[in-house]
């Protein structure tokens, strides 16, 4: 019997519904403090209802997976009524207010309550489809090349390196086997598709911006990289193109829970700074800077990786 | 297009395709995003990180670093993320090829825990003081966290490691989500972070798949690394591999490489299995400074002052004791204590790392971001430029601030592999097959072999002939009773930074009286230069930066230098190990890059120039006799 309620609470501890009935429990009693039916927070009477109490022990029974015993439930009411007073003379004092972390806290939970749980309702396809059509950039495959290089070695050849580039390029245009021509290097003699991004890391800038610049078939160069002159034969190309729905749903679908609970957080403030006419005093050097803040802030979005 | 979904399948499944019989049908339902490079069998350089902390780790939330798993595998995959001060930080020289997220697995998750409202951690009476803006304040609340660590007792206010499992369920499952193969690799692992009385013993625990045990075994389990090698046995024969990473072994005061064991025995032949098992890898270069060798250790090692850092982790401590804190010494005792008990208990190879707690290794000198959030995210505060109406002459830092001035933009991980999955990078690791280097992504290959030398590695012949009759970096040599090995060893610069100088190989042996002796040997020189037989060193090439600008000579040095070497000093009755290091030419350190953006004078105390250096793992020689 011991194991199996054991067993249970482990597998209740991982269950997304218990988490989300936990969480239920915490803003109910929450909303409880703030608006609940007990006495307001500045009367002198404190009344713990029946309803409180069987909150309280409800909690533990979330917890623990049992009823609490009576000395139990005798003990946590009285801690909730320490907690209660110690509470209202807090605030009664101020003491709440020039606390940065409080003042953060209360922050955080507000933002938190006023969080819409649908914002995290998996998006439906045609949702999806359309945050995709509308974001295209974003998901955009780059182009990817792949191509064919010889290497005249500065170290080598010098100056001498763009001479006999010339020379090995004409070889090359009138059909010489490129592995029989330039110097041998750690660079790869051919490159798989890749972007240009990645062109970038090994042959340096300017290589990677002539070798996706350039148009048309065959042997071009020389251009010029770190290493020395390269001569150029782009082998194939891959379009950058849009992806398909299918290719990235996971992504979109975490982008639109995050971008919808971003617009309920930033409309909530907006909303609440309406209540307000805020006036910043800039001190000097700053005294340039706009006197009303942003009447609706945005916040910003994790980063997106560009591919 | 059928042959190619299968072709593709076969590539990035190989493991799940072939392992386990199963119809690749089920797999193919989305259509490749992007064809996968085929294996190159004479193998690619890959450039990582195996160690960097985000928001999960205690110290890092408390540096207010707020970057998750997810951003740092953004940043490292090219992403632009945001500094704990708030600025961008971004890689100039484009994306690395794999990271390992290494949050330090004592109170994984705790601190932000603590600052998550609602959460029963956040009624620790000190939670307010642990998330401070002000640096002071912020090095108290570490320190309470940091001194709970030297003692390895676990703060009975987290006794309850849910918080821990779950952080470390987020840091597997981000590993999982942002792993590409043949383009992008994650690992899983952690940060083992033992430090008795200060002295660090930290390691980083890497494992080879995409799932781990449901929680590390941590310092606060044990802080004996003999215990953590011991679990790590257990759980391979629960089906997951794993090897663990030394690093900052000179922040160790002589403690990491000792020739006794725990309990204060001399090695044994056991323990030097159970090292060598569990332990193929030493992390060289970091932020914190070099631990390949140091000046006092290797005296006529002209370029061993490189970065040196002689602090405690954490602290501002001296270290005292360098020896058996420092690699090429542990090596060198490895041979002695070999040749006492028949197994070599230090036969690591060799990689760097950055032990970023930004979420966001700083490897470029010229955008450096040091490592440690809002301590260290801005000149002043990490010694390159006096406060505010100070200047160099009434002025000198202190402290922290004196400790990070030491730090250094550094490092990075290189491994040789067929192709860019979890399955051959983690292999790489494993066989050693690894260099590592201060940030630049130089490129050097390492091989020995007897009659090797005839077809040079500067061909793609003489790679696949060096494969085929020789051995790579991290291997062993077995010798001949006739007959010199040859050496062949090749290095190529970073596109985006100096040319190439020299490479150099880096020879330990047992004499014939049993002591460990080292010297270094110029084997390779750029600009044609010369070797003097006598010093075994180059002719200077005359590299010459300008401080000032930091702009440097464009026509000295090489983009590609490479020798087939023989020891002139060879004897194959004589076990020894050989590894090559790679200089740049000289480059501004980035406490100069930091002065000149400003324009005031560089740090007098700090070096101006460094030169950035490539080392790769050690090819063992085992002689004839043994």
């Amino acid at each position: 019997m011991a194991s199996s309620v054991t067993g249970f609470l482990k597998r209740a501890i991982r269950e997304p519904l218990v988490h989300f009935l936990a969480i239920g429990a915490a803003l109910f009693v929450l909303n409880g403090l703030i608006n609940g039916p007990d006495e307001g927070p500045t009367g002198e009477t404190i009344t713990i209802s029946e309803g409180r109490v069987n909150q309280i022990a409800e909690s533990f029974i979330l917890l623990s997976g049992r009823l609490p015993t009576r000395e139990e439930v005798e003990s946590l009411v009285d801690d909730f009524v320490s907690e209660e007073v110690g509470y209202r003379e807090a605030v009664a004092m101020g003491i709440d207010a020039d606390d940065t972390i409080v003042r953060r806290r209360m922050r955080q939970k507000l933002e938190f309550l006023i969080e819409d749980g649908a914002a995290s309702d998996q998006p439906t396809q045609a949702e999806m489809q359309a945050w995709l059509d509308k974001h295209a950039d974003q998901y955009h495959l780059p182009e990817r090349r792949a191509f064919r290089q010889v290497l005249l070695s500065a170290d080598k050849r010098g100056a001498g390196a763009a001479r006999d580039a010339d020379a090995a390029l004409a070889s090359l245009r009138s059909g010489a086997d490129p592995a029989k021509l330039g110097d041998s290097s750690m660079l790869p003699a051919a490159a798989p598709l890749t972007t240009q991004e990645g062109v970038t890391g090994l042959f340096g800038t300017d290589f990677a911006a002539a070798a996706f610049a350039h148009q048309g078939e065959g042997w071009f160069g020389p251009v010029a990289s770190p290493y020395g002159q390269h001569l150029i034969n782009v082998s194939s190309i891959e379009q950058g193109r849009p992806v398909a729905l299918s290719e990235v749903a996971d992504r979109v679908s975490a982008d639109i829970v995050e971008s919808r609970r971003n617009e309920a957080r930033d409309a909530f403030h907006a909303r609440m700074r309406q209540r307000y006419h805020i006036r910043i005093e800039w001190p000097d050097p700053w005294k340039d800077l706009p006197a009303t803040p942003d009447p609706a802030p945005k916040t910003k979005s994790t980063p997106e990786v560009g591919e | 297009m059928k042959r190619l979904a299968l072709a593709v399948c076969a590539a990035a499944l190989l493991a799940a395709c072939g392992g386990q019989g199963e119809a690749p049908a089920a797999q193919n339902e989305q259509p490749p995003v992007a064809e996968r490079p085929a294996a190159n069998p004479l193998k690619n350089a890959y450039f990582g990180d195996t160690h960097l902390h985000t928001r999960n780790s205690f110290d890092a939330y408390i540096f207010n670093v707020r970057a998750s798993p997810d951003e740092a595998y953004a940043f490292a995959k090219g992403g632009t993320i945001k500094h704990a001060l708030g600025f961008d930080m971004k890689l100039n020289s484009g994306p690395l090829d794999f990271l390992a997220v290494t949050d330090h697995s004592e109170y994984l998750g705790v601190l932000p825990a603590i600052d998550t409202p609602g959460d029963p951690y956040a009624a620790v009476p000190y939670a307010k003081d642990l998330f401070s803006k002000d640096p002071k304040q912020v090095n108290t609340a570490f320190r309470k966290f940091g001194d709970a660590l030297r003692t390895g007792k676990r703060m009975e206010e987290f006794a309850d490691l849910r918080t821990v499992k779950s952080a470390w369920h987020d840091i597997i499952e981000s590993a999982k989500k942002n792993y590409e193969p043949g383009k992008f690799t994650t690992l899983i692992g952690y940060e083992f972070t033992s430090a008795p009385e200060g002295r660090n013993l930290h390691r980083n625990v890497i494992f080879s798949g995409d799932s781990a045990p449901e929680l590390p075994f941590t310092a606060l389990e044990s802080q004996n690394p003999e215990e953590l090698w011991k679990w790590m046995d257990q759980q391979r024969t629960n089906g997951f591999e794993a090897l663990s990473i030394t690093h900052n072994g000179n922040g160790s005061d002589g403690t990491m490489y000792e020739r006794t064991m725990w309990n204060g025995q001399p090695v044994d032949r056991a323990w030097a299995e159970l090292r060598a098992r569990n332990e193929p890898l030493a992390e060289v270069t970091q932020v914190k400074g070099t631990s390949e060798t140091h000046p006092l250790l290797s005296p006529n090692d002209e370029f061993a002052g490189f970065e040196i850092m002689e602090w405690y982790i954490g602290s501002t401590t001296p270290v005292t004791k360098f020896d058996g804190g420092y690699v090429r010494k542990a090596l060198k005792d490895g041979l002695e204590l070999e040749a006492k008990v028949g197994v070599n208990p230090y036969k690591f190879g060799l990689i760097g790392s950055s032990d970023t707690h930004n979420a966001a290794g700083s490897y470029e000198e010229d955008s450096y971001h040091s490592k440690v959030g809002i301590q260290d995210g801005n000149p002043e505060r990490r010694g390159s430029a006096p406060p505010e109406g100070k200047t160099w002459a009434n002025y000198k830092p202190a402290d922290n601030t004196m400790r990070f001035s030491t730090w250094g933009a550094s490092g990075l991980a290189g491994v040789w592999a067929p192709e860019n999955t979890r399955e051959e990078i983690y292999a790489a690791l494993k066989r050693k097959e690894t260099f590592a280097t201060s940030g630049p992504r130089i490129r050097v290959r390492f091989f020995a072999g007897y009659g090797i030398g005839s077809s040079p590695i500067t061909t793609d012949e003489g790679v696949k002939n060096a494969y085929a009759n020789g051995v790579a970096m991290g291997a062993d040599l077995i010798g001949k009773a006739d007959g010199k090995p040859d050496f062949q060893v090749m290095a190529m610069r970073d596109a985006h930074s100096a040319p190439l100088q020299r490479i150099q190989v880096v020879k330990g042996w047992l004499d014939k009286n049993g002591k460990a002796q080292e010297k270094v040997f110029d084997v390779a020189c750029s600009d044609g230069g010369k070797i003097d037989a006598k010093t075994q060193r180059c002719s200077d090439n005359g590299a010459k930066v300008d401080v000032k600008t930091c702009a440097y000579d464009q026509d000295k040095g090489d983009a590609e230098i490479s020798a087939v070497w023989s020891d002139p000093e060879f004897d194959p009755k004589l076990n020894a190990f050989y590894y090559a290091r790679v200089l740049e030419n000289p480059t501004c350190r980035w406490s100069t890059w930091d002065a000149n953006r400003l324009g005031i004078e560089p740090n007098p105390d700090l070096e101006k120039t460094i030169q950035e250096r490539a080392y790769t793992s050690p090819i063992w020689f085992i002689s004839t006799k043994s």
